[in-house]
């Protein structure tokens, strides 16, 4: 049987596959291009519907008590409500500096802000600009303060409620918040004093993506 | 389907446990295939007899270059959830001397002095205490090289952002490295033979 390249050997072809490969990059350009659909309406409606883009707060929690630290958390509000309080490792941007703010396009980029509706439409604008693992806080601010700061067991608690808040409480503690018992009728959460960011906030607006203040967790080798 | 599976919750923290040990053991199986689990071949290479780590190693790192190049072109890896490590600069440099000078004098790096045990080799099994030694003085030690392990971070940097080039012309020179120092490679251990079967005779 006759080969096809005879009179190369196999590292010799492997090589030219290998070249060939490379100039086929070249041609390519970049990547992510050619796989980002550009603003289809239709699939951000389904992403919209089917919440795949929200980030609820007990995930949020949990992944910086893990020291996770694969993501950057944009808090959108203003500086000195930033100043004031903010989720720990959270970077102060506002809106309009969205864009300039050293976010890269392979980044997974989590919003909040006080409600949930700065936040969704910056996430349209991050959309927009092909940024592609851009995430919601579900509830923003608001349900961080209800749920993880200042979490509440009803007055009549059932065990399951209890054993529940049992964990919250953890939660609270460790993010510096005062769990509240009993149905107690004073506004919640917002009156009562804002806890110190446990963790040193993130570098100041416009560094780079390093110095997350959580512990590192390791990927690759 | 899209990859990378593991951030797409494909699956949880137990079952990416059990892959990592199956890709491990895979992995280990093939460096021992390759001859990875003696220290002489492995050496070989800071002499110019035999660069076949060198060649294996950049084969590996084009692989999965162009690998991931191409699935995320035709749409199947999301890059953007792909982990980058951040970039410390100074300290990497720094460790990266360390293990090449221990890599010179052992002549295993701690992968292959892993592999090399499997085989029953005592060189490797006294290389991986050197290494588990290492790891605990450098644990005991971190509050006094905890600064300097921290300094000069330059965040998540990849090359293309770096050099503002291009990602496909990026991919297109490691490629032309790769090529190069394949012939290179293979050219060096040809001339280092002559030369030595010169100098016997």
């Amino acid at each position: 049987m006759k080969r096809p390249f005879p009179l190369l050997t196999l590292n010799a072809r492997l090589g030219l596959l290998l070249g060939l490969l490379g100039v086929g990059a070249l041609v390519i350009g970049n990547p992510a291009a050619g796989s980002t659909v550009t603003l289809d309406p239709v699939e951000l409606s389904r992403i919209v519907q089917t919440e795949t883009d929200h980030v609820s707060v007990e995930e949020l929690s949990d992944w910086i008590i893990r020291g996770k630290d694969d993501f950057r958390l944009i808090d959108l509000r203003s500086e000195a409500e930033f100043a004031a309080y903010h989720i720990p490792g959270a970077e102060n941007v506002q809106l309009p500096a969205l864009a300039d703010h050293g976010l890269l396009r392979n980044e997974k980029i989590i919003l909040y802000s006080e409600g949930g509706i700065h936040s969704a439409q910056a996430w349209f604008l991050m959309k927009a600009r092909e940024y592609r693992g851009v995430y919601l806080l579900r509830g923003g601010l608001e349900e961080w303060k209800e749920t993880i700061l200042f979490p509440r067991l009803p007055s009549t608690p059932t065990a399951e409620q209890a054993a529940v808040f049992e964990k919250k409480k953890e939660v609270s503690k460790f993010f510096g918040g005062s769990p509240l018992t009993g149905a107690a009728p004073e506004q919640p959460g917002r009156t009562i004093a804002m806890p110190e960011p446990v963790m040193p906030p993130a570098p100041a607006a416009g560094s780079a993506a390093g110095g997350a203040p959580v512990k590192k967790k390791k990927e690759g080798c | 389907m899209s990859a990378p599976f593991y951030k797409f919750g494909l699956f949880g923290d137990n079952v990416s446990l059990i892959l990592a040990f199956v890709i491990g053991i895979g992995f280990g199986f093939f460096l021992e295939r390759a001859g990875f689990g003696n220290a002489r071949k492995l050496a070989a290479q800071f002499y110019f007899t035999d660069l076949a780590v060198f060649k294996v190693m950049f084969t590996a790192i084009v692989t999965a270059m162009l690998g991931i190049f191409y699935l995320s072109w035709i749409g199947y890896l999301d890059l953007s959830l792909v982990y980058v490590s951040p970039t410390y600069i100074v300290p990497q440099v720094v460790g990266g001397l360390i293990l090449g000078f221990g890599f010179v004098i052992g002549g295993y790096c701690p992968g292959t002095a892993a592999v090399s045990i499997s085989t029953g080799r005592y060189d490797g099994m006294v290389f991986l205490a050197g290494v588990i030694a290492g790891i605990f003085i450098f644990g005991e030690a971190f509050p006094v090289v905890k600064e300097f392990y921290a300094s000069t971070p330059m965040g998540i940097v990849t090359l293309p952002q770096l050099l503002n080039l291009p990602y496909g012309l990026i991919v297109f020179l490691v490629v032309a490295m790769a090529i190069g120092g394949f012939a290179g490679g293979t050219w060096v251990e040809k001339y280092v033979a002559a030369r030595k079967k010169g100098a016997q005779s």
